[in-house]
């Protein structure tokens, strides 16, 4: 019994300091924090980007997912083995000549084909300035920037 | 006594916790000499449960529709001491060079965006017809000179050019033969540079692989 006591006044306490916290602090962060000191050179946090920027995006995911919600404007360019990769590439020569900084984004924080497509980018050799989007499309969409999203706090 | 017997159980309970965290890889990167003419190369990695708590698979991902995976017996509930393999296959597609494929996994209690496992298999596809360089580049303005990609066959038998196409007739180009099927020179040369231009310039070629058979190179004129 003295036990139970106990226990019940242990959950009492850390619910009070939950309870503190959430006042004090606000409700827990969901979004995906993206710090610009802790990025990777080739990284670029979504806030870093005027709205109005010249920026060629890249859309990174699956076909599929692109026509879905893709940014608009967006290029696609993945490495699905059934694509065509010199159709991507001639693409993507017609648009850096007209916009030579590029974005390239996939899911979210986790995937790595943005980081490959991002080196294929740079393999052209078209003197691009290409940088991955931390948090992906993840970030794009948290931030209402792709169709049916809006805004987080 | 009680408080040594306490703090005992909390070292206990701890390590337990810690050591649930994993599978044990061996290699974490398995690299392949794929073939000219593989069309799919498979790696395979092995794994232990090494820690005294049983661990599952709860998810895996290779982020890439050119790769699947599969785990031996679908199994993915790992006892303690069990062992396993995981099968990572890459569709190899158009593919050529190097190419890092990362295969993540999620064990039991891993969030969304933490892997606890990733994997990478490294294929070295060969380069049958290789273009040097693959952008030509001139700036706006400059001295409109000609230059050359070397277009050089890495193959057993002769690979030849059969044709090249410019997409655009702001550049002019002419193709010699060093060594047939051997070695290509293509001359570019821009016809006016007073502003930017691109060519997309295709080279056939009758290479036996349909995926080495048609390449690609640029020629840009470009603000400096």
């Amino acid at each position: 019994m003295k036990a139970l006591g106990q226990l019940a006044v242990i959950c009492a306490i850390a619910l009070a300091a939950a309870g503190g916290t959430w006042w004090i602090k606000g409700p827990p962060q969901r979004t995906l924090p993206c710090d610009p000191a802790s990025l990777q050179p080739d990284e670029v946090c979504l806030a870093q980007i005027p709205a109005d920027a010249a920026v060629l995006w890249v859309d990174a995911r699956p076909r599929d997912e692109w026509q879905r919600n893709g940014l608009e404007g967006s290029l696609l360019w993945n490495l699905d083995p059934a694509e065509d990769m010199q159709a991507f590439e001639a693409a993507a020569a017609v648009r850096i000549i007209e916009t030579p900084r590029v974005i390239v984004y996939c899911g979210d924080e986790n995937c790595g084909v943005s980081r490959q497509v991002a080196q294929q980018i740079r393999a052209l050799g078209l003197g691009a300035e290409v940088f991955v989007l931390f948090g992906g499309w993840r970030s794009l969409s948290e931030a209402g920037r792709v169709r049916g999203s809006s805004p987080k706090p | 006594m009680k408080k040594i017997r306490y703090t005992c159980m909390m070292v206990a309970a701890m390590t337990a916790l810690a050591q649930a965290a994993g599978l044990d890889f061996p290699q974490a990167l398995k690299e392949i000499q794929a073939p000219a003419d593989a069309k799919v190369v498979t790696a395979e990695f092995e794994f232990t449960n090494p820690t005294d708590k049983p661990v599952r698979i709860v998810k895996y991902d290779a982020a890439c529709s050119c790769m699947a995976i599969k785990i031996k017996d679908s199994k993915l509930s790992y006892g303690p001491g069990e062992s396993g393999v995981l099968r990572a296959d890459f569709a190899m597609g158009n593919f050529s060079g190097t190419v890092d494929k990362v295969v993540a996994l999620w064990l039991d209690d891993d969030p969304a965006d933490k892997p606890s496992v990733k994997l990478t298999v490294r294929v070295h596809i060969p380069v049958l017809v290789s273009l040097e360089p693959k952008t030509l580049k001139w700036e706006v303005n400059a001295a409109a000179d000609a230059q050359t990609i070397r277009i050089t066959m890495n193959h057993d038998s002769p690979i030849r050019v059969t044709a090249v196409n410019s997409s655009s007739p702001a550049f002019q180009h002419e193709l010699k033969t060093i060594e047939d099927g051997k070695l290509y020179e293509l001359s570019v040369k821009p016809l006016e540079i007073n502003s930017p231009a691109l060519a997309i310039l295709r080279i056939e070629t009758d290479c036996s692989l349909a995926q080495h058979r048609l390449q690609q190179a640029f020629a840009v004129v470009r603000k400096p």
